[in-house]
């Protein structure tokens, strides 16, 4: 029901940090508490089994605490069923990342609050009351829950003074309002509180919220029945069963409301995990998104332009995809960052810092690490040190730390001195043009860049641009960034030869070029039967050669 | 018996306390102690808060000031409230940081704190992302100089995360202010008094909704300037990001008749005009104005001078013809932040190699030009190898705030400087924190625009906020 990877996303979303003035200022807020121990909870997240475990376990506290809260001596268990149902319907809710974790532990501190408030005997109206006003405090509009259940057990017991509660809560949110600590009544009253600020909540949020009343309701309705035990759970079990149906139904809305990152994909891209990233992305590479990753992680294994064509690649907008957009694009700032191409990275990985619940550690990464190419060295300290505060990021943030003001060791290690060696020597904006003009200028600073030689050969490849190709190869073959040809680039060349002597004797490219320019007879060979087999196959693709650049030149569209 | 061995025990501790200041130092160090922020010899006014910093070197330390030494916690020197008010009754304060280096305590050389007249009490900026594009959370603050209370006018997530600029007071009064709320509930909020109004400042005459703000010392006029801004990231790794302008005019607002007005020379085909600046007596409004060239391919090329042109606050009325104070681009340099000391007599303003938006530009510094006689120099003491730029003068003339990326080269902070009757800048100091080492290190928000103000914004938020959100706006109209 919950999708692992959008669990671990949210761990994406937020950075938290053992510092006294991250967890003061979370603190003190409208429902901080719950805030801050959302957080803390969704720091352990990068582990997408952790993740579901943990949301789990919590799903399963609420339901205990509900049950603890209405449970009645004469079947302890009997209605324990019921009280699932309010939690499948919030796990639904949080299947859609806009939808903040907080709302969980909001709905834990109320119904902990309703735990504490059935065991109250004396003073029950003004202990009640405060409650409400401290559940306000630390959890927000849960509160209103909690009044409400309190409110429903009480009139149970004929004590209507309890409807004050409600009032109270009401009374609370209105007085946020007025203080400015929410911006709207609807925020400060309403599930609205606990999803993104600048989004529209969808309406199906709203029924968790309105099935845990319906359930204290149902469960105290249930207790003069409970001398048949039996009958009473198997209801109980029947309704929770019934529940799971619209539940999941909600789910499957919610999955298709989210914004276009595919979360499994940034997950592994994220952990740098480039051999799940392939699998993940292989069934399905025709997407443009898809294929961008998939593109990814074969460039940083170093196998881009060697596997790419064993993927069913459909143009340039499968390796990268300008956008104006570059608020909300993590996928692209990994790109840009694999072609070498810092400044988009950084310009794109500094957009996307900020995210809903605070600073997305892998952007801080990524800006620490660029910081540290650049070799200011102060504003790397400031971002390793905040890191540094984060228990899962600690170690990596220290061993970054060593190339702090240490302009050898920075240049001597491959990622860091590969990108101080590739800024651009020429003037220019990033992001500005065409893709393929920016990586050109990336690989003519550094041509031993081998990520953005891979990438600007692929770019080229995928236009069908075979001119550029055979240009670019014969600029650079034999340098450390192209020290050998992989095989579609071969072909790509070899093609290109054949065509221009046919075209009009263009000999600086003919077979003796190709040989000294990395072309092996293999591919030679292999381009003779190609041309045979074409000349039978009537004008369709001939078989055997599908994963071959001259299939993908010929016969796909672009 | 047990009871009076504690109040002994008690008893002792604090008369070993209050002994902590019999540190006697064996040796000396021949140099500044090092620290964050570095307040050596710099010039504080009188009514500032306590200016606590961190001792950066390893090992135990101490300071040593009017007589009594305070132990550094974790290298943090927190000064006590008191003391520093007697502090601030001088006219220097000598300190020294002590460190303990084995059994021994050695000192560095002294440091001296120049105390002068007070400044004004408050201080208003905009705390943001260092502007990329992107932004979570902004928002609109004040600072109590006096002490280290900070407290949101508006943030953002209160009106749906969209952003907000631009903030102005006249004269530095709260009462009186202006700023812009972009994207959702977009408009200029204008705060006159106890009212509070939303207007609509685009119109089919102008480029742009309004932007760059000055108040008419008469509180009844702003001058604004249009512009069509864009901002690119530079691929190569010295320079981070340049904001340009496509186009740019300059106009003034008349609050009253909630009417726009121009003069054709402030608002040519040919010329970006930006950065308007009223003069004290309110008859000139100044600006900066460049030959317009083809942007965004010819950016570098863009320089800027510093014009006026005679303004009539009576009927609106301007000039028949601009004065060019600085020809800059005559000299490869491009001017922009006009801003006049409050008596008239001299003009701040940030010089750079080229272009308007100098928070970008590592040669950024801070200038000073006599308005009696034109003559022009930099503010030496003032300035850093990093970008020194928006600048806002006190309401006394005798201090200015100014915003400088020199701890990090990417984070701008405020820094203050003591501007004497010469228009000579003192060596500045940082906003002083309760840690500001920590402070600094860990906020990831620019202070953008500081500005003085003669107290806090006394509207509530909620007021604030409801405008913006609930009202459609005014239209501003054209005269």
């Amino acid at each position: 029901m919950m999708d692992r990877f959008a669990l671990a996303y949210r761990e994406q979303q937020q950075l938290f940090l053992f510092d006294k003035t991250y967890l003061v200022q979370c603190l003190f807020t409208v429902g901080g508490l719950a805030t801050l121990s959302a957080r803390f909870v969704v720091q352990f997240f990068w582990n997408p089994a952790t993740a579901v475990i943990l949301t789990l376990a919590l799903l399963g506290l609420g339901a205990w605490l509900l049950w603890f809260s209405v449970r009645d001596k004469r079947a302890r268990w009997a209605i324990l069923p019921l009280c699932f149902i309010p939690f499948a319907f919030l796990a639904a809710s949080l299947s859609e990342n806009a939808m903040h974790f907080s709302v969980l532990t909001a709905w834990l501190i109320a119904l902990g609050a309703l735990c504490r408030y059935s065991c109250i005997r004396t003073h029950r109206l003004i202990r009640g009351i405060l409650l409400t006003l401290a559940v306000y405090l630390a959890a927000g509009p849960a509160a209103l829950l909690f009044a409400l259940c309190a409110a429903i057990l009480d009139f149970y017991r004929r004590q209507w003074a309890s409807a004050l509660y409600v009032a109270v809560a009401f009374a609370a949110g209105f007085g946020a309002w007025l203080l400015a600590w929410t911006p709207t009544l609807k925020a400060a009253w309403t599930p609205a509180f606990y999803f993104d600020l600048d989004t529209p909540m969808p309406w199906q949020h709203w029924i968790p919220w309105g099935v845990l009343p319906l359930t204290v309701l149902a469960a105290e309705a249930s207790k003069p029945f409970l001398r048949r035990r039996l009958l009473v759970l198997a209801g109980s079990c029947a309704v929770f069963i019934l529940a799971l149906v619209p539940a999941f139904r909600l789910v499957k809305e919610a999955e298709s409301r989210q914004p276009g990152i595919t979360y499994e994909y940034e997950h592994y891209a994220t952990n740098e995990d480039w051999d799940g990233l392939i699998k993940a992305c292989r069934s399905h590479p025709w997407i443009p998104h898809t294929a961008q990753y998939l593109n990814l992680a074969l460039s940083q294994k170093g196998r881009l332009l060697e596997d790419m064509f064993k993927y069913d690649q459909r143009g340039p907008t499968g390796l990268v995809q300008m956008s104006d957009d570059r608020g909300v694009s993590i996928s692209q700032a990994h790109i840009m960052f694999a072609m070498g191409n810092m400044a988009a990275a950084q310009d794109i990985a500094f957009n996307t810092l900020n995210s809903t619940e605070g600073l997305c550690p892998a952007m801080l990464k990524m800006n620490a690490r660029i910081e540290l190419m650049r070799g200011t060295y102060a504003v790397a300290d400031k971002y390793l040190s905040l890191l540094e505060k984060a228990p899962h990021y600690r170690q990596w943030a220290r061993e970054q730390k060593s190339f702090l003001y240490n302009d050898a060791a920075v240049e001597a290690d491959p990622l860091l001195g590969q990108g101080r060696r590739s800024w651009p020597v020429l003037d220019g904006f990033a992001m500005f043009g065409n893709p393929l003009e920016e990586l050109l200028r990336v690989v003519d600073a550094n041509p031993a860049n081998r990520g953005a030689m891979e990438y600007a050969l692929a770019y080229m490849l995928l236009t069908k641009d075979i001119k550029s190709v055979t240009a670019l190869v014969n600029r650079y073959f034999g340098q450390p960034g192209l020290e050998t040809l992989p095989v579609p680039v071969q072909e790509a060349v070899l093609f290109y030869s054949e065509y221009a002597r046919n075209v009009g004797g263009a000999d600086v490219m003919g077979p003796d070029w190709c040989a000294t320019h990395g072309v092996t007879r293999e591919t030679v060979r292999r381009f003779q039967s190609f041309q045979e087999a074409s000349l039978k196959s009537g004008g369709k693709a001939p078989k055997g050669y599908s994963t071959s650049y001259w299939h993908y030149l010929l016969y796909k569209e672009i | 018996m047990r009871k009076n061995l504690c109040i002994g025990l008690m008893a002792g501790a604090l008369l070993l306390g209050s002994c902590s200041g019999d540190i006697h130092p064996s040796g000396s160090i021949g140099s500044l102690p090092p620290m964050e922020p570095d307040y050596s010899f710099v010039t504080v006014p009188r009514n500032i808060a306590p200016l606590n910093f961190s001792y950066t070197g390893n090992g135990e330390c101490a300071l040593q000031v009017e007589g009594r030494t305070i132990r550094g916690k974790d290298g943090l020197f927190s000064l006590p409230e008191r003391l520093w008010k007697k502090m601030m009754e001088k006219e220097e304060v000598e300190m020294t940081v002590l460190v303990r280096q084995g059994e021994a305590w050695k000192s560095y050389q002294p440091f001296k704190i120049y105390v002068k007249e007070a400044i004004d009490p408050y201080l208003s900026y905009r705390l943001i992302p260092p502007g990329y594009q992107g932004w979570q959370k902004m928002g609109i603050y004040q600072r109590d100089l006096t002490s280290y209370r900070q407290t949101a006018i508006l943030s953002n997530d209160l009106t749906d995360g969209n952003c907000m600029n631009c903030h102005a007071t006249a004269g530095g009064d709260p009462s009186k202010s202006v700023f812009h709320v972009r994207a959702a509930h977009g408009g200029t909020m204008l705060i006159d008094g106890d009212s509070i109004e939303k207007l609509n400042t685009k119109t089919d005459s102008t480029i742009s909704a309004l932007v760059y703000p000055y108040w008419h010392p008469s509180g009844n006029h702003i001058a604004f300037s249009v512009n069509q801004t864009l901002q690119s990231f530079y691929n190569h790794g010295h320079d981070r990001i340049e904001v340009y302008d496509m186009a740019s005019d300059v106009v003034v607002y008349d609050i009253r008749s909630k009417e726009i007005a121009w003069s054709p020379l402030t608002k040519r085909e040919d010329r970006f005009e930006t950065f308007p600046t009223f003069s004290p007596d309110g008859n000139w409004l100044y600006f900066c104005s460049a030959e317009a060239v083809e942007m965004p391919k010819d950016h570098k090329a863009v320089r800027y001078g510093l014009y006026r042109i005679a303004f009539n606050a009576r009927d609106m009325r301007f000039g028949d013809s601009l004065e060019c104070l600085y020809d800059a681009p005559a000299e490869g340099y491009s001017v922009s932040f006009p801003r006049i000391s409050p008596d008239g007599r001299f003009l701040c303003y940030t010089r750079h190699g080229y272009g308007n938006f100098s928070i970008w530009h590592k040669d950024a510094d801070l200038w000073m030009m006599d308005l009696e006689t034109l003559e022009r120099w930099p503010l030496e003491a003032a300035n850093s190898p990093e970008t020194d730029s928006f600048h806002s003068w006190s309401s006394n003339g005798r201090w200015m705030v100014f915003s400088s990326r020199r701890l990090d080269g990417l984070y701008t902070r405020p820094y203050f400087t003591y501007i004497d009757e010469e228009g000579k800048a003192s060596k500045p100091f940082l906003l002083p924190q309760k840690d500001p080492n920590a402070y600094y290190k860990r906020l990831m928000d620019s202070y953008n625009l500081p500005a003085f103000m003669n107290g806090p914004l006394k509207m509530s938020k909620h007021r604030i906020v409801s405008e913006i959100r609930e009202s459609p706006g005014t239209d501003v109209k054209v005269k």
